[in-house]
């Protein structure tokens, strides 16, 4: 199983004939492990700002989430395990694992609470597996 | 069948099929009393009554009695049947701890079997039912006040604060302000709970208030048991006991302060739509002149935006504030469950009450 087939077919699955808009596996120091393709291209300061707000809830929610240059609001995540994000009707799902940061994004008509399962369900397995 | 929306207060639960434009179908108070029978014989003097709490300050704390108010509520009350069971949405307080979340849901598809759940934060169900999606509440309820501001439908939790105080230091308050004014007179709790919703008021602002202490109106009222007690200045301490919170013994700056202060912790830009759309509501915050001197304090504070309350909507029904929590909810359950956005008896089946967590927020 390569980390680009877990974005393929596991992130960028079909729920309800909705799927996320773009999803990727990284590692905690930003490094790309597997993206989709419309993947935004990202700032490595952006992912010390998600890692930071890992080890420090609340340190974003200030400033506001930023990914390849988009602002997310941050909304209600769990400290420390995932971050979540609202930007007009989508939004995106952040969620930590030992050595990997698993990211979904998605739009309308796919809700928050679908992109959480799809991410954070990938995240639970893979934390299992001792990623 | 129309799903079925919960809003339990720590003095009032309220409850009903999901109809936006009314009044909830029921609204009891959540005191329980225990009944203990003695295992041999009917005596009447063997069977013990004791009041039972089940939500205390906003959270579920006794789990049985919840569950048979709630079994109470749903089968007999509203009409549901053991097997054909609809689907429901509570109204939680804010910062709800996510184990008592998930004990709700556990208990919700367990015992019960409901065939939906979903769960929101009473702040923002409170703003549906004025039709906006962001703003700031004030929910002044029995057991807590909790001030929360509301980007687009998520609830700031970094900004938002709870006070251990309500409705039930206030009747406290009146309670010892009377025994000190009627020192011989021997007046029960419940008494003092309707006394104050009948002559609680706030002063009009800070030097009224110290008008009123010099020289009162006083009223007299008759207590059920006959006995007449005079009321004027005690009532006037209670509505200021909000905006000064010293009166009840605590160091914290007053009502008005708290919310520009939370909102403050907020991103800049959401600021002014903030400020502009704060909402009023819970049962204490329906005492006469509270509004008045809201607005007035707001209008002194030092912020460069003043906070401004809105208006409910002519289509809604009188008592709003009271029940805003609860037609938010009704509101939100004619869009959660028809888009299934809720989680079902599969989702709870394949991944335990864990998923309250990600599917509700």
């Amino acid at each position: 199983m390569s980390w680009q087939t877990y974005v393929d077919d596991h992130l960028m699955c079909e729920i309800d004939d909705q799927h996320l808009t773009a999803a990727a596996i990284l590692g905690h120091d930003g490094s790309v492990w597997a993206q989709s393709a419309s993947f935004p291209q990202f700032k490595p300061e952006e992912i010390t700002a998600i890692m930071t707000d890992f080890d420090e809830p609340g340190s974003l929610a200030p400033t506001g989430l930023y990914l390849g240059g988009t602002k997310y609001m941050v909304i209600q995540g769990e400290p420390g395990a995932v971050i979540r994000g609202k930007k007009g009707t989508g939004g995106v799902t952040i969620k930590k694992t030992n050595l990997a940061l698993i990211i979904g994004i998605y739009d309308e008509p796919m809700t928050g609470g679908q992109c959480n399962m799809v991410v954070e369900r990938l995240g639970d397995y893979l934390y299992d597996q001792g990623f | 069948m129309e799903a079925v929306v919960v809003d339990a207060g720590s003095k009032l639960l309220k409850a009903g099929f999901a109809s936006p434009d009314q009044d909830p179908a029921l609204i009891m108070p959540t005191k329980m009393k225990r009944v203990v029978e003695d295992g041999d014989g009917g005596d009447a003097s063997m069977i013990e009554e004791v009041t039972v709490d089940p939500m205390v300050r906003g959270f579920i704390r006794d789990w049985d009695a919840m569950e048979d108010l709630l079994r109470h509520v749903l089968y007999t009350d509203l009409g549901w049947e053991v097997g054909d069971e609809g689907q429901i949405l509570f109204a939680e307080p804010l910062f709800t701890p996510k184990a008592i979340r998930e004990q709700l849901v556990q208990l919700m598809f367990e015992t019960f079997n409901v065939s939906g759940f979903y769960a929101s934060e009473q702040a923002v169900l409170s703003l549906y039912a004025v039709g906006r999606i962001s703003g700031c509440t004030v929910d002044i309820g029995h057991g807590k006040i909790d001030i929360a501001p509301v980007c687009e439908g998520a609830v700031q939790h970094i900004a938002s604060k709870r006070f251990q105080i309500g409705g039930i230091d206030l009747t406290n308050l009146l309670a010892q302000e009377l025994r000190k004014s009627n020192p011989l007179m021997n007046i029960d709790i419940s008494e003092v709970e309707k006394l104050k919703e009948q002559y609680a008021r706030c002063a009009e602002d800070q030097a009224a208030f110290e008008e009123t202490q010099r020289t009162w109106p006083k009223e007299t009222h008759t207590l059920p048991d006959g006995q007449t007690i005079t009321i004027g200045r005690e009532g006037y301490i209670v509505g200021e006991a909000l905006f000064q919170p010293s009166i009840l013994g605590l160091e914290e700056y007053g009502i008005v302060e708290q919310l520009v202060r939370s909102i403050s912790s907020v991103s800049s830009e959401n600021l002014r739509q903030l400020l502009e759309n704060t909402m009023l509501c819970g049962g204490t915050a329906s005492m006469s002149g509270f509004e008045e001197r809201f607005q007035k304090e707001a209008n002194l504070c030092s912020s460069s935006i003043r906070p401004s309350l809105i208006k409910p909507p002519e289509y809604m029904p009188e008592n709003l504030s009271k029940n805003s929590a609860w037609m938010g909810g009704a509101i939100l359950a004619k869009v959660v469950f028809p888009q299934n956005q809720h989680v079902t008896k599969g989702d709870y089946d394949e991944t335990g009450p864990a998923i309250v967590h990600k599917k509700c927020f």
